[in-house]
C-alpha cells in the first residue's frame, strides 16, 4: 500500500506536531505508512524518540528539497485508551423549542439504566469509560432505591431558583423590634437554622454514595444541599441581626440526631422530605404570615419555595419506591416507628410555642396573645392535616398515614 | 503438589512509582503461575551484588549496570527481556536554535552538557559515538557534568533536565540526553526545551534488560521469560504499570545492542 502523505509544514514536537501526528495515525491501521514532510533536520531527529514513546515506528528518513526532511511513520499496534465499547456514532439530544437543553434530555429517549455497575468511576453521561480505571463501589448504584420521575426537572427549577441570602433579604428592616418580640423571633430562627443543618447534612450524607452515572440525582442531591446551605444562613443571619440570640434546645438536638442515623436513602427521604420538610412547609408559611418584618418574611418566603422542591421530590420517590415494591411499605413504617422509639419529647418545646404565639400576636397585650395561641393551635392542626395528605399523595393508605403521621416527631423535623 | 519456587527481581528504587510497578507486575506474575518477588536497592552497585551473591534471581538493570556485571562474570550472564524501548534506544544533542551543528567535529571547543556520568545514554554513551564521529569531546569540550543521580545511572531523568535547561539558559552551548527523554519533554511542553532543536542523533543501542547469572535454572528461567513475554499492554489491568515502565512490548532481549557500551566501557573506564 502507498503510504499516505502529510505535509507538517514548519511544525515541530511540542508546537503542534505531535497534535498532527496523532490525529493523522488514529485514522491509519496497524502497519500502515505515513510519509510526513517536516521543514528541518532538527523536526525530523526528534520523531524517532516521539514515535518509539508512543508505540510507533520511524522506518525511514530523507532529504527533501533545500533542507526539510521527509519522515516514514509506521502505525503500531494498539489503541491508545482501552475501551470495551467505542464511542457510538454521532448522536446528539435534543433542545426545547427555545433554544434550552435541559437536564431531562440528557439521555435523549432513553431512560436511565436501571443498574450500574457499583465499581464505575466518574463516567459522564454517554461517555466510554477506559479501561484499568481504579474501582469504586456506590452503595446507591440502582435506579428504585434512589429514583423520583420529576427529578431532572426539578433540578432545573433548582438552578433557576438560587438566591443570595447576603443580598435578596432587606436586612435593615430587622433592625430595632421591641425586645420581647426579638427574643421570640430570635429563638424561633435559631430553632429553624439548626433543622435546617439536618437538611443539609441528610442528603449531603447520600450523595458520595450516589453512583455518577444517576447524574440526574446527583445534581439534584447538591441542589438540596446547596440550598440547606442558604437556609442555615439565612435563618443564622435572622437570629443575629436583632442583637438577642436562641438557645439551640437539645430536644431538637435529640430529634435531628435519630434522623442523621438513618441509612436507608427512601426511609430518609420519608423522614426528611415528606414528613420532616413537608411539616416546615406549614411553619415557613406561618412565619411569613406573621413575621413582625419585612427581612424575615423574605427568609421564610425564600426557604418555603425550595422546601416546596425538597417535598415533591420526597413524595414522587416514596410513591416510585413503593409502586416498585410494595414490600417496601413495612420497612419504612419501621424506620418510623424505630425513629419515634428514641423520641422522648411528649410536644414541641415550650419556648418555641411561645416564641411562634408572641410572633403571631405581634405583643405581649392578652387579647392579642390570645388570638396568637389560636393561630399555633390551628398551625398544629395544619400540619398534621398536611402530613396525612402528603403521605396518602407518597402512596401510603388513610391508616398507615394517620399511623406514620401520629409517629412524626413533636419537633416537627 | 509443591507450588512453583518463587523468582527474585531486583530493581533499583529511582522513584517510588517503582513500589507501584513492581506491586503491580509481581501480581501479575503471580496470577500467571509464576511468583515473583522484588527488592528494591538504592543503586545499582548495589543491586549487582544482589545478583553476584543470589539474594535475587534476575537483576533489572541499566545498560551501564549490566555491561559492568557481564564484565565482572567474563560475560557469563543471560539477558531475559527488555522493553522495546531498550532495543532502540539513542542519545540525541541539543543546541539552542540556529546554533546547531552539521559534524561533530564542529562541536570542538563548544560547552557540552552531559548527565550523570554513570548513565548510558546521557554521558558515556554520547562521548563514545561523537569520538567514533571524529570529534574526543573530553578533550576538545569543556564538559558540564550533572552528576545528580549517581548510582541510579540517570533514571531519575533529573540530570538530564538539567542538562536542556543549561543549554536553555546559556550555561552550556549543547548538551545530550536521551532521544525518547528529549521527546517526553517536547511533548509535556517543558518550556527550556522551546528554543532548543535537535542537532544530531546517535546510532540505536539497547537500554535495559532483566539480567540472571548463568546458573539460573533453566526451566524456571524460560517459564518467567514466557510470563513476561505474555504480558500485554493492552491488558487493562496491565497498561497504568506497563506505562510508568515505559513498556508497550517485552522482548526477549540480545546482546548486541550493548557492543558500543563495551567498547566505550573498555577505553574510558569511567567509575561505574
Amino acid at each position: 500500500m502507498k503510504p499516505r502523505r502529510l505535509d507538517a509544514e514548519r511544525l515541530e514536537l511540542g508546537g503542534g506536531l505531535e497534535v498532527l501526528l496523532q490525529a493523522t495515525l488514529a485514522g491509519l491501521r496497524v502497519g500502515e505508512l505515513v510519509d510526513v514532510a517536516v521543514a528541518s533536520r532538527a523536526a525530523a531527529l526528534e520523531l524517532p524518540g516521539w514515535a518509539q514513546l508512543n508505540g510507533h515506528e520511524v522506518v525511514d528518513r530523507r532529504p527533501r528539497g533545500r533542507s526539510g526532511q521527509i519522515v516514514r511513520l509506521r502505525r503500531g499496534p494498539g489503541e491508545r485508551v482501552l475501551a470495551q465499547v467505542p464511542v457510538a456514532e454521532r448522536s446528539a439530544p435534543p433542545l426545547r423549542r427555545d433554544g434550552e437543553f435541559h437536564t431531562a434530555d440528557l439521555r435523549g429517549p432513553a431512560d436511565p439504566p436501571e443498574t450500574m455497575p457499583r465499581e464505575a468511576g466518574f463516567v459522564p453521561v454517554g461517555a466510554t469509560a477506559e479501561q484499568g480505571a481504579p474501582a469504586f463501589d456506590w452503595r446507591l448504584h440502582e435506579r428504585v432505591a434512589i429514583w423520583a420521575p420529576e427529578v431532572a426537572h426539578l433540578g432545573e427549577q433548582a438552578s433557576a431558583s438560587q438566591w443570595d441570602a447576603s443580598r435578596d433579604v432587606p436586612w435593615e428592616a430587622a433592625r430595632g423590634l421591641p425586645e420581647h418580640l426579638e427574643r421570640a423571633v430570635a429563638q424561633v430562627m435559631t430553632f429553624i437554622a439548626q433543622n435546617e443543618y439536618a437538611a443539609l447534612y441528610v442528603p449531603a450524607g447520600f450523595l458520595p454514595q450516589m453512583h455518577p452515572s444517576y447524574v440526574e440525582l446527583v445534581m439534584w442531591l447538591s441542589s438540596h444541599v446547596y440550598d440547606e446551605a442558604r437556609h442555615v444562613e439565612v435563618f443564622t443571619k435572622r437570629s443575629l441581626i436583632g442583637g438577642y440570640r436562641g438557645y439551640a434546645l437539645a430536644s431538637t438536638e435529640l430529634s435531628l440526631h435519630s434522623l442523621l442515623a438513618e441509612h436507608d436513602f427512601t426511609a430518609a427521604s420519608l423522614l426528611l422530605n415528606v414528613l420532616g420538610e413537608g411539616t416546615f412547609l406549614d411553619l415557613l408559611r406561618f412565619v411569613h404570615r406573621h413575621a413582625p418584618d419585612a427581612a424575615t418574611a423574605a427568609a421564610a418566603r425564600l426557604a418555603h419555595r425550595d422546601e416546596r422542591r425538597h417535598v415533591h421530590f420526597g413524595i414522587s420517590h416514596v410513591r416510585h419506591a413503593l409502586s416498585d415494591d410494595p414490600r417496601q411499605r413495612a420497612t419504612l413504617v419501621r424506620a418510623a416507628e424505630q425513629r419515634a422509639a428514641k423520641l422522648t419529647e411528649m410536644s414541641l418545646s415550650p419556648l418555641l410555642i411561645e416564641g411562634l404565639t408572641i410572633m403571631a400576636a405581634g405583643s405581649l397585650v392578652p387579647a392579642a396573645l390570645s388570638e396568637g395561641a389560636d393561630a399555633v393551635r390551628a398551625l398544629m392542626r395544619r400540619m398534621e392535616r398536611n402530613r396525612i395528605r402528603r403521605l396518602r399523595s407518597a402512596g401510603f393508605d388513610a391508616n398507615e398515614a394517620r399511623y406514620i403521621s401520629d409517629l412524626h416527631t413533636p419537633n416537627l423535623m | 503438589m509443591s507450588s512453583p519456587p518463587q523468582t527474585t527481581v531486583a530493581a533499583v528504587a529511582y522513584h517510588p512509582r517503582v513500589v507501584t510497578i513492581w506491586e503491580s507486575f509481581c501480581e501479575y506474575f503471580r496470577d500467571e503461575g509464576c511468583p515473583t518477588d522484588y527488592v528494591l536497592y538504592s543503586s545499582y552497585e548495589r543491586l549487582a551484588q544482589a545478583v553476584l551473591e543470589q539474594t535475587a534471581d534476575i537483576g533489572w538493570n541499566t545498560n551501564t549496570a549490566f555491561v559492568a556485571l557481564d564484565r565482572k562474570l567474563g560475560e557469563e550472564t543471560r539477558i531475559l527481556g527488555m522493553r522495546d524501548l531498550d532495543a532502540k534506544f539513542a542519545t540525541v544533542i541539543v543546541t539552542r536554535h540556529g546554533e546547531a551543528f552539521d559534524t561533530p567535529s564542529q562541536l570542538a571547543g563548544r560547552r557540552l552538557a552531559l548527565g550523570s556520568r554513570d548513565s548510558g545514554h546521557a554521558a558515556i554513551l554520547p562521548l563514545y559515538y561523537l569520538r567514533e564521529q571524529g570529534l574526543d569531546a573530553r578533550s576538545a569540550c569543556p564538559l558540564l557534568r550533572f552528576d545528580t543521580d549517581l548510582g541510579k545511572h540517570g533514571d531519575t531523568g533529573d540530570s538530564e533536565l538539567r542538562v536542556v535547561r543549561a543549554v536553555a539558559e546559556g550555561a552550556a552551548d549543547a548538551g545530550a540526553l536521551a532521544d525518547a527523554t528529549w521527546a517526553r519533554f517536547r511533548s509535556e511542553g517543558l518550556a527550556a526545551t522551546g528554543g532548543l532543536e535537535v542537532a544530531w542523533r546517535s546510532p540505536t543501542y539497547y537500554h535495559c534488560n532483566f539480567t540472571a547469572l548463568s546458573s539460573f535454572d533453566d526451566e524456571r528461567a524460560a517459564r518467567w521469560q514466557a510470563c513476561l513475554l505474555a504480558m500485554s499492554y493492552d491488558d487493562p489491568r496491565m497498561r497504568p504499570a506497563m506505562t510508568l515502565e515505559g513498556v508497550r512490548r517485552w522482548l526477549i532481549g540480545d546482546r548486541s545492542g550493548y557492543a558500543s557500551l563495551f567498547a566505550a566501557l573498555e577505553q574510558e573506564r569511567p567509575t561505574v
